[in-house]
């Protein structure tokens, strides 16, 4: 198993979110995760990723064999787990091209490596900017600063195939992108599928799910996963919205 | 104001007998005036926040020069004149440029009890004089170092850098040291005539025992501009202050200010700039880290005359606190005597950015790189105005900031 999501319970100011979550993904599957807002979609993409703030108080989850929730958010990053954010934040002053160096040499440390040569990283990032088309020149800049929100769920993308991450969780990566800006996206996703690679799509729409074939789809309702089935059951939930499974 | 040991006279007394009875008389004027104003105090609205009361009684003698002991506190910059002094005493050994020490002529400023002592006390210091339409060809490191041994040390000097029409120069006052307890007094006059550029850096960071107090004035002609770039690190108690007054209409003042003090440092900065001429403009931009039980002080004043109008004016102050025990006091002043001006000022003070530090961190940066990372973008905008790269970096390692990385975006943006 690359992940292994056990009974997991956890919580955000007191309020309990997810309450006895199960999920398990295999090396190479893509997961699609729907639900209703408010489901706790985000508050699993963030537990995973280890985001202060949520709290687990009971579950485990597992990361090829290891747990995970013993790591700080940096180690499980460089341990390759990969959250693109709803709202990929703005810091002005930290250059785009500061944090990929920053980020790349960070996992090359945790992993026994050298530094990158400066000529390899911007031979990399160039080739990898691209792909979801990022004019390298935005790279100077302060990271998302001044960018729009298609350019800011691109660059998020960028930073993924960067660091080449084992799992890629995209926390509704694809909300408020135009059909090119989606198709870019997509395209940066199914770039890195691979049979090590894992993918989970948090999503609202089947639009996505028509660029990015998921492997299988799970309905989160009220913090747990209720439903699970093939890519015919994002489908369904298009046609018949979420109200006949909360109901059940 | 508390009773002046008998030590100051006594010190006064010996500095005096060394000289022409004509200076003696000055001197001594000055001298009485100190005895009498004493040291300001919380009472003295401009040094509300520093505390000098406590010096009156420190026992302080006039600090020494020893030639035969010359080591340099700090790193010399590459490509740039030199002239170094230490206690006072000018470093022939380490100056590239003697002939800029000299005496400058005292004028009365102020008057409060600091510019009064440093009056009656002063030593030679930079006399820098730049006739129209000269561009100095590299720019000028000033070494001012205190290095006093144990016993109670003070010193003091003026300074003066006078630019002629058009002329253009480029100056770093840079205040180290070591040593027991000691108070350093430093007055800078400057005047810029027409059209003059002068790009004045101000780096302090004394170490533990020092009472650093430093007071610039300057005056712009037309369309003269200044640019004064203060950085405060270190230990001890360093209060800067800088009267710029726009005398000539179009004359610009650019004043950043970075604050870092040192653990239980003091650090306060007080700029003041008044626009007695139209069409001036004035910035004020300050950032401050501070962190344990350090303290940062900052009061930026702009004071608009009657009849300089269209005035344009604006100051932002920043601070980040890092510490519970730490303390920030940051106050925007205005006083505008114009109506067709344009103002704005605002001042935050404020934690690191959580999001964006979960953010650095969500990509295997660890948690104190992340960390470096956000405060060396905070302080970026005032050390970016330091003329050397040398010094930006010397500054951000003394920090430990990550040093700026200009081939990877340079090289990000040929790319294109």
């Amino acid at each position: 198993m690359l992940l292994e999501i056990t009974n997991l319970h956890a919580r955000v100011d007191e309020k309990e979110i997810l309450k006895g979550l199960n999920l398990s993904i295999r090396p190479g599957e893509v997961h699609a995760i729907m639900g209703p807002n408010g489901a706790g979609k985000s508050t699993l993409s963030n537990v995973i990723a280890g985001r202060e703030g949520y709290e687990v108080t009971d579950g485990s989850i597992r990361f090829l064999g290891r747990d995970l929730l013993a790591l700080d958010p940096e180690v499980r990053a460089c341990e390759g787990i990969f959250l693109g954010f709803q709202y990929p934040v703005e810091i002005p002053g930290v250059s785009n091209m500061t944090l990929l160096k920053a980020a790349v040499n960070a996992r090359r440390k945790h992993s026994g490596e050298n530094e990158i040569a400066p000529n390899d990283f911007l031979t990399w990032v160039r080739e990898q900017a691209k792909k979801v088309r990022i004019d390298p020149k935005m790279l100077s800049r302060g990271v998302n600063e001044g960018f729009s929100g298609g350019e800011k769920k691109r660059n998020e993308i960028l930073q993924m195939l960067v660091l080449q991450p084992t799992l890629m969780i995209l926390d509704e990566t694809d909300s408020g992108l135009d059909i090119d800006a989606l198709k870019i996206v997509s395209d940066g996703i199914n770039a890195l599928r691979g049979p090590a690679r894992s993918t989970v799509l948090v999503t609202h729409y089947q639009r996505l799910l028509d660029y990015v074939q998921p492997d299988f789809v799970h309905v989160l309702a009220r913090g747990r996963i209720v439903r699970s089935g093939g890519p015919e059951l994002a489908r369904e939930l298009e046609e018949k919205g979420y109200g006949w499974l909360e109901a059940a | 104001m508390s009773a002046l040991s008998p030590a100051w006279a006594d010190s006064f007394e010996r500095l005096a007998g060394a000289l022409p009875v004509a200076e003696q008389r000055e001197r001594r004027a000055r001298f009485d005036s100190f005895v009498a104003t004493g040291f300001p105090g919380p009472a003295d609205e401009a040094w509300h926040y520093t505390d000098l009361a406590a010096q009156a009684d420190a026992g302080y003698r006039l600090a020494h020069f020893d030639e035969a002991d010359d080591a340099l506190l700090a790193a010399t910059l590459p490509g740039s004149d030199r002239l170094v002094y230490k206690n006072g005493g000018l470093d022939r050994r380490h100056s590239t440029v003697e002939t800029l020490d000299g005496t400058a002529a005292i004028r009365s400023t102020g008057e409060d009890g600091i510019d009064a002592l440093n009056a009656a006390f002063a030593t030679r210091g930079l006399v820098y004089t730049l006739a129209a339409n000269t561009v100095a060809e590299r720019p000028l490191q000033v070494l001012l170092q205190s290095d006093t041994g144990d016993s109670p040390a003070m010193l003091h000097q003026r300074h003066r850098i006078s630019l002629g029409a058009n002329a253009e120069a480029t100056v770093l006052l840079q205040f180290v040291g070591r040593g027991g307890p000691r108070l350093l007094t430093h007055v800078i006059d400057v005047s810029l005539a027409a059209g003059a550029k002068l790009n004045l850096h101000r780096l302090s960071d004394e170490g533990d025992g020092a009472t650093l107090v430093t007071r610039l004035d300057a005056r712009l002609a037309r369309d003269a501009r200044l640019q004064v770039s203060g950085v405060s690190l270190g230990a001890g108690l360093a209060r800067h202050r800088a009267d710029l007054v726009i005398e000539g209409p179009g004359a610009e003042v650019h004043a950043t200010s970075l604050q870092v003090p040192g653990a239980k440092a003091h650090a306060d900065d007080l700029v003041r700039v008044v626009h007695a001429a139209p069409q001036g403009l004035s910035r004020i931009v300050a950032r401050g880290i501070v962190d344990e039980r350090a303290k940062a002080i900052f009061n930026g004043r702009v004071v608009v005359r009657p009849g300089a109008q269209k005035t344009d004016s604006e100051q932002r102050l920043a601070h980040l606190l890092l510490s519970r025990k730490a303390e920030v006091n940051a106050k925007p002043d205005l006083e505008i005597h114009a109506d067709d001006v344009k103002c704005a000022h605002g001042a935050t003070v404020g934690q690191l950015d959580a999001v964006a530090l979960a953010y650095l961190r969500s990509r295997g940066i660890p948690l104190a790189e992340a960390r470096a990372l956000l405060l060396r973008a905070f302080a970026t905008e005032t050390l970016e105005r330091l003329a050397w790269p040398a010094l930006q970096a010397q500054i951000a390692a003394r920090l430990d900031l990550p040093a700026a990385d200009p081939e990877l975006d340079e090289v990000s943006g040929d790319a294109a």
